[in-house]
């Protein structure tokens, strides 16, 4: 290999790899999204393309937030934190005001012509840089004050999301704080005690909303299929029936006849691996997995190989964000995780959790190419 | 923190996500392998629906192929109540869409005869635009549900109504032992008439649909379907014009006595209703069978509102859902004589040249000593059977009467009801038409057997001498339908053969072609030596075309030349009732092809009320066979106080 004038230029450390994986997992996101709404739509007279070329343009917007993010140097993003968290503090409060709208139960968008934009996506991005800011700058030894610190960061987007309530954001949130936290060198009790006080502060939630009615209601809309107990049964039983009808090889794409019939409810959105599962089969679904297991492992890898405990830190958010949410929702798919309205990265249709998850691979991708500068 | 430190941390997170995916791809592998076969079922039964879509009846035809019972194809919107009860504002888009006020709506809504688990019609005969626009906008109106619907249709209205029957949506009593035969619940079926009779013919095949449907049933494409195979045709031996003639001339002849005054009484009339029935004496089979007061059978095909059912059983409107001609009883009268007549020659009590001197009354002595006499208490000297048949003597036949209960040791004591029973009074006709009653012609046996189950309705068990006299001339507790009486008559004329009468036909494929003949069936052969039947084919001749006779005014100017009709006139006194009036007349008299017999309710003689009304139904008969007949008579009421 003959030596480049500058080896160390950003620009030829870009981790293709990544890059590539995550791209095909989106794009087969976009074709999945298309075979779970065609038929729904066609029976209701409406154009069966709607909700893939939807999800293409969100595809797009999402590359291009990836290539904003990638122009800046990471450590110069890390200047405007303080900026970005009070922004994104500030967008969940207005979300809850009359400005927000709600969809089922949760008050979490605004709507923006025809498109709706959800603040807390995005919010998981800036909460992780946050936690990654201030973590970094303990240099090493995660003494109680920063800690606490960086709890505190966490306590006030989560607390807003709360009130949306939308728990499953906060879980992302809360595996995101205790994989930053761990790598940023926490002791392993308080990450212990950590783990307990989340799991005690979701069965409370639960329980307080239990006791009062307008929580309750809420949590109800929030976490419709559990609080319906048949109705959940129903949705996860149609799901795993859904999965294994699609056998080895798959019914074929466009073929599924649990998913184009509307058994497997959120089709397109939350379920939409139900679709991969029935249609593309066991070879389609330990595909895309296969798919997720690379780019997950090349956001280790750059945690590992980040020039600095920032960079290092941020890749670790992103890859718990991203790790979570992928084994919550296709656990969730095949009945071995609770049912949560957590949409699976780069695959459940939707604008703001493509476009915050590609910022996410972006952060990476920054991290991992700025590694020699 | 050294970087050893964070490298052993990051080792743990990737030992902990590797974990994670190893979970997911064994649960991936374990639906997708292990569990799939199991599972695979399950999501078949998911989607795939089994439809069943009825086949349109068979048509019901008139002996010419004339359609008396017909299909059509009705656009309906049906609702899920479950649905509207959830979605409310979908039945106000529907009525500002339709124009239908919201009331009327809500109101078909709730109709109780639609199970609360099948959709229920709320909107019938939609036109088309508006329901593609329903179907187009689904969202608008959720609940709705556009359907293609196949409805019976009687487009004659109440033409032959009973003999038709009606169409309804079937019940779990009719279900349970149809389900093998693949009825299901809210099949329509044949509830009464040639559509109960001939359900099996009529009914056809059901389309049997296999459709893929998604998790709230809603059909998204077919996997194929049995097509449904309509209904074979029915053709019956009724002849629409005659039916018509039939009905009308007995509205007329009920609208008549209406306006008359029973001129003993003074009252007028109440004449609730009455049948005409025209049968052909050769095989049985019915050309006619009319029945009022009457209904629109197509009232009954979406089913029939409570209220609407509710009139027709109002005692006040005189049950027009019977069918008289089969479950109308009435005591014959006069027309009994042709039993009486028969039972006398045969047990040779009087030969046909044998005459009593009818003086207007007859005295019956003995421990019950009591007078019987003529009606209106004509005196008619010397007759003979024929002259008595003519004229109507009563004291002839209660002559006989006594006569034969005097021989009651050599003949048995119901040798006139035997002959009545060989002749098919009193029992079951057998028709293809359901519901029909058997009567009764009473005789002592059956007196002590009534009085033993209903002593409070038939308190006295003996039999006397005047319940003879009775019997003789068709009064006393004898009841029969008029359709009985028509086949008595027929199994004279023809020389003794009683036939089971026949309104079915053919079942008839669409082109016409006959698929199964509906046989003549014979009951019983009685041997009729033609010297027994001559007197009484003169006495009948007489009741039409002697000047003496009982209906020879109300066959004033009718062709009795061309068409010669023979027949007997009866008058039935009735208990706490008017008098029944009947007439029951064959045609041509000499090879008789026609029998008709009309019965008219607390209408008077019948010789005034019931002979016009045959008399009208014998001219259209006339005009069928290319006879003219004059213009019809004026209604010559019969005042000389004969029956």
């Amino acid at each position: 290999m003959q030596a480049p004038r500058n080896p160390a230029s950003p620009w030829r450390n870009v981790d293709l790899t990544l890059l590539l994986s995550t791209l095909g997992i989106a794009l087969i996101g976009v074709v999945m999204v298309y075979s779970a709404t065609r038929q729904k739509q066609e029976t209701a007279g409406l154009d069966p393309a709607f909700f893939l070329k939807r999800q293409a343009v969100y595809l797009v917007l999402g590359l291009v937030a990836l290539a904003l993010v990638g122009l800046v140097d990471y450590r110069r993003i890390r200047d405007f934190v303080p900026l970005l968290y009070g922004g994104a503090a500030l967008a969940l409060l207005l979300v809850i005001s009359p400005l927000g709208t709600s969809r089922r139960g949760t008050q979490a968008w605004f709507q923006l012509g025809g498109f709706q934009f959800q603040p807390s996506e995005v919010s998981k991005v800036v909460l992780i840089l946050a936690l990654a800011a201030i973590c970094a700058a303990a240099r090493g030894s995660l003494d109680t004050t920063t800690l606490l610190s960086a709890l505190g960061l966490a306590f006030v987007p989560m607390a807003l999301i709360y009130i949306q309530p939308d728990l499953g954001t906060n879980m992302v949130f809360a595996a995101v704080v205790i994989a930053v936290l761990l790598v940023a060198g926490a002791r392993p009790r308080h990450i212990a005690v950590l783990s307990l006080l989340g799991i005690t502060a979701i069965a409370l939630v639960v329980e307080l909303g239990m006791l009062q009615d307008y929580q309750r209601d809420r949590l109800t809309a929030f976490l419709d299929p559990q609080t319906d107990s048949q109705r959940s049964s129903y949705n996860l039983r149609q799901s795993q029936i859904a999965i294994a009808a699609g056998g080895v090889a798959g019914r074929g794409l466009f073929q599924g006849t649990q998913t184009n019939l509307s058994f497997v409810p959120e089709q397109h959105t939350d379920f939409i691996f139900t679709a991969v599962g029935e249609e593309l089969g066991l070879i389609g679904g330990m595909s895309l997995l296969g798919f997720f297991g690379v780019m997950v492992w090349r956001i280790w890898r750059a945690a590992v190989l980040a020039r600095d405990q920032f960079g290092r830190l941020v890749c670790v958010g992103v890859l718990a964000m991203l790790v979570f949410q992928i084994f919550e929702n296709v656990g969730m798919t095949m009945g071995i995780t609770p049912i949560t309205g957590i949409p699976l990265p780069f695959m459940s249709y939707g604008g703001s959790a493509m476009i915050a998850s590609f910022i996410g691979i972006g952060l990476v991708l920054n991290v991992h190419m700025r590694r020699f500068t | 923190m050294t970087q050893d430190s964070s490298r052993l941390r990051l080792g743990v997170l990737g030992m902990v996500v590797l974990s994670l995916f190893c979970a997911l791809l064994a649960r991936l592998w374990y639906l997708q392998v292990l569990a799939s076969p199991t599972l695979k079922v399950e999501a078949q039964l998911n989607s795939v629906a089994i439809v069943y879509t009825e086949a349109p009846r068979g048509r019901i035809l008139d002996r010419n192929g004339k359609i008396l019972a017909d299909n059509r194809v009705v656009l309906a919107l049906v609702a899920d109540r479950e649905e509207i009860a959830k979605f409310p504002e979908s039945l106000d888009r529907l009525s500002v869409h339709l124009g239908i006020p919201r009331v009327v709506l809500d109101e078909r809504l709730a109709d109780e005869r639609f199970s609360r688990f099948k959709p229920v019609p709320v909107a019938i005969d939609v036109p088309k635009d508006k329901l593609i626009y329903v179907r187009e906008h689904q969202s608008d109106f959720p609940g709705l549900e556009g359907l293609q619907l196949t409805e019976r249709v009687y487009p004659n209205g109440t033409m032959a109504a009973h003999v038709l029957g009606t169409v309804g949506e079937i019940n779990d009593e009719e279900l349970g032992p149809r389900k093998a035969a693949g009825y299901k619940a809210g099949d329509t079926i044949g509830k009464s008439g040639i559509e109960l009779t001939y359900e099996e013919d009529l009914r056809g095949e059901p389309e049997i649909a296999k459709l893929e449907v998604d998790s709230i049933g809603r059909v998204q494409r077919s996997l194929g379907s049995q097509p449904a195979v309509q209904g074979h045709d029915v053709r019956l031996s009724i002849d629409i014009d005659i039916q018509r003639a039939a009905e009308e001339s007995l509205q007329q002849g009920i609208d008549l006595a209406r306006k008359s005054t029973d001129f003993l009484t003074g009252e007028v009339f109440i004449a609730p209703g009455g049948s005409v029935v025209v049968t052909d004496p050769r095989d049985g089979s019915v050309l006619a069978m009319a029945s009022n007061p009457t209904f629109d059978p197509n009232e009954f095909t979406n089913g029939i509102s409570v209220r609407r059912f509710a009139e027709l059983n109002d005692p006040a409107e005189h049950y027009p859902l019977t069918n008289r001609a089969i479950q109308g009883l009435y005591a014959p009268g006069s027309t009994f004589k042709l039993a009486t007549s028969m039972a006398a020659l045969k047990a040779g009590l009087i030969t046909p040249r044998d005459t009593y001197n009818d003086q207007g009354s007859y005295t019956v002595t003995g421990e019950r000593s009591s007078t019987f006499t003529n009606a209106r208490g004509a005196r008619n000297g010397q007759v003979d059977v024929a002259k008595a048949l003519t004229v109507s003597s009563d004291v002839f036949y209660y002559w006989l009467g006594e006569r034969f209960w005097d021989n009651r040791g050599r003949l048995g004591t119901a040798a006139i009801q035997d002959v009545a029973r060989s002749l098919g009074m009193g029992v079951f006709t057998d028709i293809d038409l359901p519901f029909e009653s058997n009567g009764r012609v009473s005789d002592p046996a059956g007196r002590e057997k009534l009085h033993k189950d209903y002593p409070e309705a038939f308190p006295y068990p003996e039999w006397y001498t005047g319940d003879n006299l009775n019997i003789a001339v068709g009064q006393g507790d004898t009841a029969i339908t008029p359709l009985q009486l028509a086949n008595s008559y027929a199994a004279f004329v023809n020389g003794g053969v009683l036939f089971a009468p026949r309104v079915g036909q053919a079942v008839v494929d669409r082109q016409g072609q006959e698929l199964r003949k509906v046989d003549a069936k014979v009951l019983r052969r009685n041997d009729l030596p033609g010297s027994m039947l001559e007197p009484l084919f003169a006495g009948f001749r007489g009741v039409v075309s002697d000047p003496t006779g009982t209906a020879f005014g109300s066959f004033a100017g009718f062709p009795l030349g061309a068409f010669p009709v023979a027949g007997k006139t009866g008058t039935a006194e009735v208990g706490g009732k008017q008098d029944t009036s009947l007439f029951t007349a064959y045609a041509p008299s000499n090879a008789p092809r026609y029998v008709v017999s009309v019965v008219l309710e607390e209408a008077g003689l019948g010789a005034s009320a019931a002979a016009p009304v045959a008399r009208r139904v014998f001219e259209a008969i006339a005009v069928k066979e290319g006879i003219s007949t004059a213009p019809p008579a004026a209604v010559i009421r019969d005042l000389n106080g004969r029956d």
